[in-house]
């Protein structure tokens, strides 16, 4: 049995350590905003917040991240100040097209603008680099990340 | 003392003496050159675990390489301040503390980047081996200390259990740290 702190409850489950954490949010804990991509850490879908730090939850194992300790946030309980100011941001300009990887996009750009509040298309392109879109939506990303900073300044 | 040996054998006395001086600075100057000689063969097996892609492709300037073909990792990831990444993508984004069988992400405790006074890549022997042994360049630690972080820290140790996909390295890390220990022992040689 481990314990899992999700969107800040707590949260039993009889599971194996090495599962990744992804399939404990979407199967059973019915979180399924979180997307899953390649399985492999390569895309970004999967992403969430541990602690406030965007990682990918399907290469972190559940053992890593049990006990209750580390905070997991997913794109359900995404909440705060930032949080707020990037999702206003991607309603305004409408980031999103088909959608499958924008909660996991969404999930870093908070992580990106809660450590560097004024990035540059630099510091986006390169703290962004594991969100990949198939559709495309860098440009406006890139725009609502700026956006979004300038809410919060 | 000089006084209660026998005037036969005082007579004898300064060549011996001679004989047992250069006995012992020929001794002396062969067992140096023997630990010296040690200690170089020693460091060519340290210098060939060193290079070896498990080691080399995170001991980089500024972006690690990954796997048996020491291509630049995928996704990018960049140093950053601490050696950790920088915004989302840092080293604990994708890796845990162990490797992880699903996706395959190797992973071991504090996975990350050596500080970049450590980059490895693109040095000769001889400077690989100068800088492994300077305390500026290789965390203040001392010969002795080398020899502990690499025969005891839990990153070093997982290039030994790399996990599926990629080569462990082939010496047996018990025979790396002996000859660690040699190349310690004779002076930390480096070649010419």
């Amino acid at each position: 049995m481990v314990t899992l702190n999700v969107n800040g409850k707590n949260e039993e489950m009889d599971v194996s350590p090495e599962m990744p954490l992804l399939w404990a949010l979407r199967d059973r804990l019915n979180l399924t905003g979180t997307k899953y991509g390649c399985g492999r850490a390569m895309c970004g879908a999967c992403t969430v917040h541990v602690d406030g730090e965007a990682i990918r939850s399907c290469s972190i194992m559940v053992g890593t991240v049990a006990g209750g300790k580390k905070k997991i946030t997913t794109i359900e309980g995404a909440s705060g100040k930032v949080a707020a100011a990037v999702i206003n941001a991607w309603q305004k300009l409408d980031v999103v097209q088909c959608g499958y990887c924008q909660s996991g996009q969404i999930m870093s750009a908070i992580t990106l603008l809660s450590k560097n509040s004024k990035p540059t298309d630099t510091d986006i392109d390169l703290g962004m680099e594991g969100n990949i879109c198939r559709c495309g939506t860098y440009v406006r990303i890139r725009q609502a990340i700026h956006q979004a900073a300038k809410s919060l300044a | 003392m000089a006084s209660m040996i026998q005037p036969k054998a005082r007579r004898y006395l300064p060549g011996l003496l001679l004989t047992a001086v250069l006995l012992m600075v020929s001794a002396t100057a062969a067992q140096a050159q023997t630990s010296t000689a040690d200690s170089l063969a020693a460091w060519q097996k340290v210098s060939s675990v060193l290079t070896h892609p498990r080691c080399l492709n995170c001991h980089q300037p500024n972006v690690p390489k990954q796997g048996d073909n020491r291509q630049i990792h995928v996704p990018l990831v960049v140093r950053g301040p601490a050696g950790h990444g920088v915004g989302a993508m840092t080293c604990g984004s994708c890796h845990n503390a162990s490797n992880n069988p699903t996706s395959r992400t190797p992973g071991a405790p504090h996975w990350h980047l050596a500080p970049a006074s450590m980059n490895w890549e693109g040095l000769s022997d001889r400077e690989l081996c100068l800088m492994l042994k300077d305390p500026k360049r290789n965390g203040k630690r001392t010969p002795e200390a080398l020899v502990t972080h690499m025969a005891n820290d839990g990153l070093v140790l997982w290039g030994w259990e790399a996990g599926a996909g990629r080569e462990s390295v082939p010496m047996p890390h018990k025979e790396f740290v002996d000859h660690l220990k040699v190349w310690v022992a004779g002076g930390t040689a480096c070649p010419k």
